[in-house]
């Protein structure tokens, strides 16, 4: 019984260990492709549109509703303290620093990233990465760098977005419920808000575009045992995703203070 | 060579030469180490123990980035056709073009449809992957394996899926390109009857050892009861 129980938790020290070594040896493999940068563009530019342009709507529906959200859950403190003139800044610093980053990185994992672990997990067990190397194509540079430069990018040019809308449906929402005029809105946001706090939710969204990029291209170029294998690979790299989110959101916010 | 997966021997002591400028075929039953050693051949896949020569460089050594101009020698089609499923038909087969050498886009067009024309899929270009047949899937594979005109080229399982005729026609083809152009080429197929009417010589494997490896009118004619049965067809015998 006692054996088992140490067996099954160095088991998972050991399992966790591979995972975690596996995805720095990636990390740096795409980082030295990057030296000189060789960037296989029209890779790259396909990458964009698919994970930028096209997760645009559903991010701006995500912000709309973060942001309207917010202002229905504030409204009873709101009227209860006469703080009519702080629904902005309240709004403002909620979403640029911690709402926004985080509820996009999470709904970007679940769009891109597990369609990036399917799609790199696919490629593995129909042979297109071997059919890539007999091709004499490094499929780190030709898969890797551009999905992982494009993931970056992308969740920081969504987050801003997304700021963005969830702000103006804050607005709305201040004024449909609470009668807050625009003016009012922005003034208080402007006010309490700071550049610093908008630079902190886009610094922190590169980093969750970073952790959702290894940990997609790693479950996905790893996968092994056919098409359960990728199923499972995907359902890895969406809970791997998500807990590298909020423990890198605890560490940044912690490093970047107020 | 010899190559180990866990604990499962894949290839066992196996020695082979392929003739320049030939056509050979492994022959075999399932899981027996074919594809695993054809894939040795282009590095793919690396010996533990032994060495894989090409052009006289030993390859089993090499560096990935070494190998890159070793594979751009090879033509390769693979079991599961490893098509890419981003690109349509004609771009797959414009791959190796495009990354390998400096055609202009006219060329290579050109290249793409006399390649499809040959395999019997003129006006497939625009088509992507997922909305072929698996007997179509088969001949883009091949024609992607033979557009750069390379001087080694791997079929494993070119006619897996087709209908025999159709079958026959891919084995002419390949040979008829193969006799064109007198490159060497590596043949795995489960249609021993169809595969054997266009081999130089053949080789068979069995649970990762080559057991036999000859002309073709030896294997015809050999007496080793697992090459007999296999060839025949047999029920009865060791297999």
């Amino acid at each position: 019984m006692i054996r088992s129980v140490c067996f099954n938790i160095g088991h998972g020290f050991l399992d966790v260990a591979q995972q975690v070594g596996g995805i720095a040896i990636m990390m740096v493999r795409i980082v030295s492709r990057l030296i000189p940068p060789r960037i296989d563009m029209p890779e790259l530019l396909r990458s964009l549109y698919k994970m930028g342009v096209q997760s645009l709507p559903i991010v701006i529906v995500t912000a709309l509703l973060t942001g309207a959200i917010g202002v229905i859950q504030a409204a009873y403190i709101v009227k209860r303290y006469n703080a009519y003139s702080m629904v902005g800044a309240g709004a403002g610093f909620v979403v640029v620093r911690e709402l926004g980053p985080v509820l996009i990185a999470l709904m970007f994992s679940g769009r891109v990233g597990s369609n990036n672990t399917a799609e790199l997990g696919t490629m593995v067990v129909t042979e297109q990465i071997d059919a890539l190397r007999a091709l004499a194509i490094d499929p780190v540079r030709y898969l890797l760098v551009p999905r992982t430069l494009a993931m970056i990018f992308c969740m920081l040019v969504l987050v801003m977005y997304g700021d963005f809308s969830a702000l103006v449906s804050g607005a709305f929402m201040s004024w449909a419920m609470l009668g807050v005029d625009f003016r009012l809105y922005y003034q208080g946001m402007v006010e309490w808000v700071e550049l610093w706090d908008f630079a902190t939710g886009v610094i922190k969204a590169g980093f969750f575009g970073v952790v959702i990029a290894m940990a997609s291209c790693y479950y996905g170029i790893s996968v092994t045992g056919g098409a359960p294998g990728v199923g499972r690979a995907v359902n890895a790299s969406v809970v791997a995703s998500a807990a590298g989110i909020f423990v890198l959101d605890f560490l940044v916010t912690n490093a970047l203070g107020d | 060579m010899s190559k180990r997966y866990g604990v499962q021997d894949v290839l066992r002591d196996v020695a082979l030469e392929v003739p320049t400028g030939q056509v050979f075929g492994l022959i075999g039953p399932g899981a027996s180490g074919k594809s695993v050693l054809t894939k040795t051949f282009c590095g793919l896949v690396r010996p533990d123990r032994g060495g894989v020569e090409v052009d006289g460089q030993d390859i089993a050594r090499m560096s990935e980035i070494g190998l890159h101009a070793v594979r751009s020698r090879f033509g390769m089609q693979f079991q599961n056709n490893a098509l890419f499923t981003h690109l349509t038909v004609a771009e797959n087969i414009a791959f190796p073009l495009r990354r390998l050498t400096d055609l202009s886009d006219a060329e290579i067009r050109v290249r793409v449809e006399e390649r499809l024309e040959r395999v019997g899929l003129a006006g497939f270009g625009d088509r992507m992957p997922g909305g072929l047949s698996g007997g179509q899937k088969k001949r883009v594979g091949v024609a992607r394996a033979t557009v750069n005109q390379s001087p080694y080229i791997i079929y494993d399982e070119p006619t897996a899926g087709l209908d025999p005729v159709t079958s026959q026609k891919i084995f002419d083809l390949l040979r008829d390109e193969q006799r064109a152009t007198g490159n060497t080429v590596v043949m795995i197929s489960s249609d021993v009857g169809g595969l054997l009417t266009v081999l130089d010589r053949v080789g068979m494997m069995l649970r990762g050892k080559l057991i036999f490896h000859g002309t073709v009118p030896d294997a015809r004619s050999s007496l080793q009861p697992e090459v007999k049965q296999f060839i025949h067809g047999e029920t009865e015998g060791p297999l």
